[in-house]
């Protein structure tokens, strides 16, 4: 008897625990505010203690000039954001706005999974972004996101090492020829032992692609829908790469390489390495860990003194996914998020490049000092910044040509051989 | 002559069992250690500094132990909403989890009806297909009921029976004698009545098996919380865990002292139903002698 009430309240409890989970159902759907305003739902990954409360003071600002707009911000960690992001999509409730990668725009557009933004824009709205931004944003003649921020490469380089090297803290490198003079000059050694290295091109925030794309005269491994992958050019930068591996020896760059992966042990700011390549936003690491250090700043190297000075770029979009229910006023808080006011408040706090010209330009001559400095130079870079958008016929081309590169810095395969392979490899994977 | 040669053999197989036992301690704190390493290295990351955590070569034991890692890290978010969501959620899942699957185990293992063996196949044969396969389709399907950013396509689910537990205690009642299935059967108990006063208490270590299993998914689930809420408010500790990781750096002191926090239920439980488990498998014993 006892246990047959025992199941009765079991099964009743299980009903509580039921009702009680749907009982969120109707509030959480809700579409408006209670005092009526249309609710834009707006998904980032900037969840961490430094990111959100920039973002959400965007978000505040400019709910509070709407009158009928109300933007909830809803944080998803990164990299997940895009799985749930997709599963929405499909099953047609998708959030009104997101942050997504600028490099994937027109995938998203050819895939059905992004909304058509184009009568909400005009030339005027346009001219407001770096073009190489732009650029990313536009599939078939129609606009499918706003971009947002990016970043570029600088040479961060040791003033006080150049001077102690007799090089002129004034005058960076150059060309890679200068480059590599420099960093024999800045190593410091005792008996087999490094005590400084002058430079490795593999460190900090770049790649070899992006070495390859410097050479190349900032031209990708895909240019207007040709495959460029295997060029005399690309090759001679990874036989230059591997060049450096052989003179500082396997074993020293992998002991210097295990001391990395966070600021405060960052070698570059330890005085460890005299050069390294890396975005703006390392600044704030060098500001925050590296007080005494005296640096400089400079555009890459270029491949020789006809070549430019290369460098390659990222970023994220602000884009409505397809099928959200209040486009007009996502676009609207868009608008907002993009525009001169937000992108300039984004810029200040986080101190990093913004696609928005106006607003760059502003926080590049209201900063001072060492900000100045190293911001200025970021946006003057953005001019020699190239973006390499995944083309339509190309999905996950990298997939196919960084297993190569890997085998070609490990020795196991010729740069030649290798470039050749990778393009046949990328080659088979066109879709029609 | 005779004696003392048996007491060299005794004495030298004493000493083999000695030598077996001492491999046998010396593999078990050989795998223990293998074991609890990373456990240490994650306890040990969570009471480091962050300078002390980026230094080369790395501490095994941290110089300084930053407990305040603990309280800073449960503060910097809703972490206490978080872990309550999650109780509520594995909780439920449990519950569901282990009830239904050995009712549906009871069916197959004891009742005799048409096609039962086929059914059984059938149903084992839903464990071939992935779950990102099923994924999005699922996800449709509960935002066109209208389920969206609520618990229940995390709920619900465990009370629809899972095949692998279904399978797990199937072979489990198996083991049961079916005398006394119908011992109680001809005493005239219903199945509903069997199932409760003689499977349910004869099969607890198999169950207590499920609820642990059932219990441990529910609280490491990221996906699923993921696709299903919508409103920070309802996320569960796993999504928590994620916003340490940025795109830029990743808290690691935060990160580690959370996912200590995290794992501690999870342990705990394991520890209080191992004890049950041992009683458990004393019953099953006992019918079977």
């Amino acid at each position: 008897m006892d246990r047959k009430r025992n199941l009765l309240l079991a099964v009743l409890l299980f009903m509580g625990f039921l009702a009680g989970c749907s009982g969120n159902e109707n509030s959480a759907q809700a579409e408006k505010t209670e005092d009526g305003k249309v609710v834009v739902d707006f998904w980032t990954f900037w969840g961490s203690e430094t990111r959100r409360p920039i973002i959400e003071k965007i978000i505040a600002n400019f709910n509070e000039s709407q009158d009928d707009i109300h933007v909830k911000h809803t944080f998803l960690p990164w990299g997940d954001i895009w799985t749930k992001n997709l599963a929405s999509v499909a099953a047609g409730n998708p959030a009104d706005v997101i942050i997504n990668d600028i490099n994937t725009v027109s995938q998203r557009a050819e895939n059905q999974q992004v909304e058509d933004l184009s009568q909400y824009i005009d030339e005027s709205f346009e001219k407001q972004f770096y073009p190489h931004l732009w650029e990313t944003v536009v599939y078939q003649d129609k606009t499918y996101a706003v971009p947002f921020n990016t970043d570029t490469r600088l040479l961060f380089y040791n003033k006080a090492a150049f001077k102690e090297a007799g090089l002129d803290p004034e005058a960076p490198p150059q060309t890679w020829e200068e480059l590599e003079e420099y960093a024999k000059k800045l190593d410091v050694k005792t008996g087999n032992q490094y005590e400084r290295i002058g430079f490795y091109p593999l460190w900090g925030s770049i790649g070899a692609s992006s070495w390859m794309t410097n050479a190349d005269d900032g031209k990708g491994f895909i240019e207007n829908g040709k495959l460029a992958i295997d060029t005399p050019r690309k090759a001679e930068a990874l036989h230059w790469l591997l060049g450096w591996k052989e003179r500082l020896g396997e074993k020293t760059v992998q002991t210097y390489q295990a001391e990395f992966g966070s600021e405060q042990s960052n070698p570059f700011i330890a005085g460890k390495v005299a050069m390294w390549v890396d975005i703006g936003t390392f600044y704030t690491q060098i500001r925050d860990y590296g007080q005494d250090l005296e640096f400089g700043v400079a555009p890459l190297p270029s491949f020789d003194e006809d070549s430019g000075h290369w460098a390659e770029g990222g970023g994220f979009v602000a884009e409505i996914p397809k099928g959200a229910d209040h486009p007009e006023e996502a676009m609207e808080f868009i608008k907002y998020l993009t525009g001169p006011e937000g992108q300039k408040y984004w810029a200040m706090k986080n101190f990093d490049n913004v696609a928005n010209i106006e607003a760059a330009e502003a926080v590049a001559s209201e900063l001072t000092g060492d900000e100045q400095m190293v911001y200025q130079a970021t946006v003057e870079n953005l001019q020699q910044t190239k973006m390499f958008p995944v083309p339509v016929e190309y999905p996950d081309y990298h997939s196919r040509i960084n297993p190569v590169v890997d085998n070609i810095l490990l020795g196991k395969i010729s740069p030649e051989e290798g470039l050749k392979k990778a393009e046949s490899d990328v080659s088979k994977l066109k879709r029609e | 002559m005779k004696t003392a040669s048996a007491h060299a053999f005794y004495k030298s197989k004493k000493f083999r069992e000695k030598m077996k036992n001492t491999i046998v301690v010396f593999l078990l704190i050989l795998g223990s250690v293998f074991v609890l390493a990373p456990l240490w290295w994650m306890i040990s990351t969570s009471l480091k500094s962050p300078a002390e955590i980026a230094q080369y070569p790395p501490t095994f034991i941290p110089k300084e132990f930053h407990f305040s890692n603990y309280i800073e890290a449960w503060q910097t978010a809703p972490f206490t909403r978080w872990a309550l969501n999650t109780l509520f959620i594995a909780v439920c899942g449990t519950i569901g989890a282990v009830f239904i699957n050995s009712l549906v185990a009871y069916a197959f293992a004891k009742i005799r009806f048409k096609g039962r063996d086929t059914l059984f196949i059938l149903v084992l044969s839903t464990m071939l297909i992935p779950g990102f396969v099923t994924m999005v389709p699922q996800y449709i399907l509960f935002s066109k009921l209208g389920w969206l950013n609520t618990y229940l396509p995390l709920i619900v689910p465990a009370f629809l029976g899972s095949a692998f537990f279904i399978f797990l205690l199937r072979q489990f009642m198996m083991t049961i004698p079916n005398e006394l299935i119908e011992a109680a059967y001809l005493d005239g108990a219903s199945h509903l009545k069997i199932w409760w006063h003689i499977m349910l208490p004869l099969t607890k270590p198999a169950l207590i098996t499920v609820a642990i299993f059932s219990f441990n998914g529910a609280w490491n689930d990221l996906l699923g919380p993921l696709l299903y809420i919508n409103d920070e408010s309802m996320y569960t500790l796993q999504i928590g865990l994620q916003t340490f990781k940025g795109t830029v750096q990743t808290q690691w002191h935060y990160l580690m002292s959370m996912s200590v926090t995290v794992l501690l239920p999870v342990v705990l439980l394991f520890f209080f139903f191992q004890r049950y488990f041992i009683e458990g498998s004393n019953i099953s014993s006992g019918t079977k002698g």
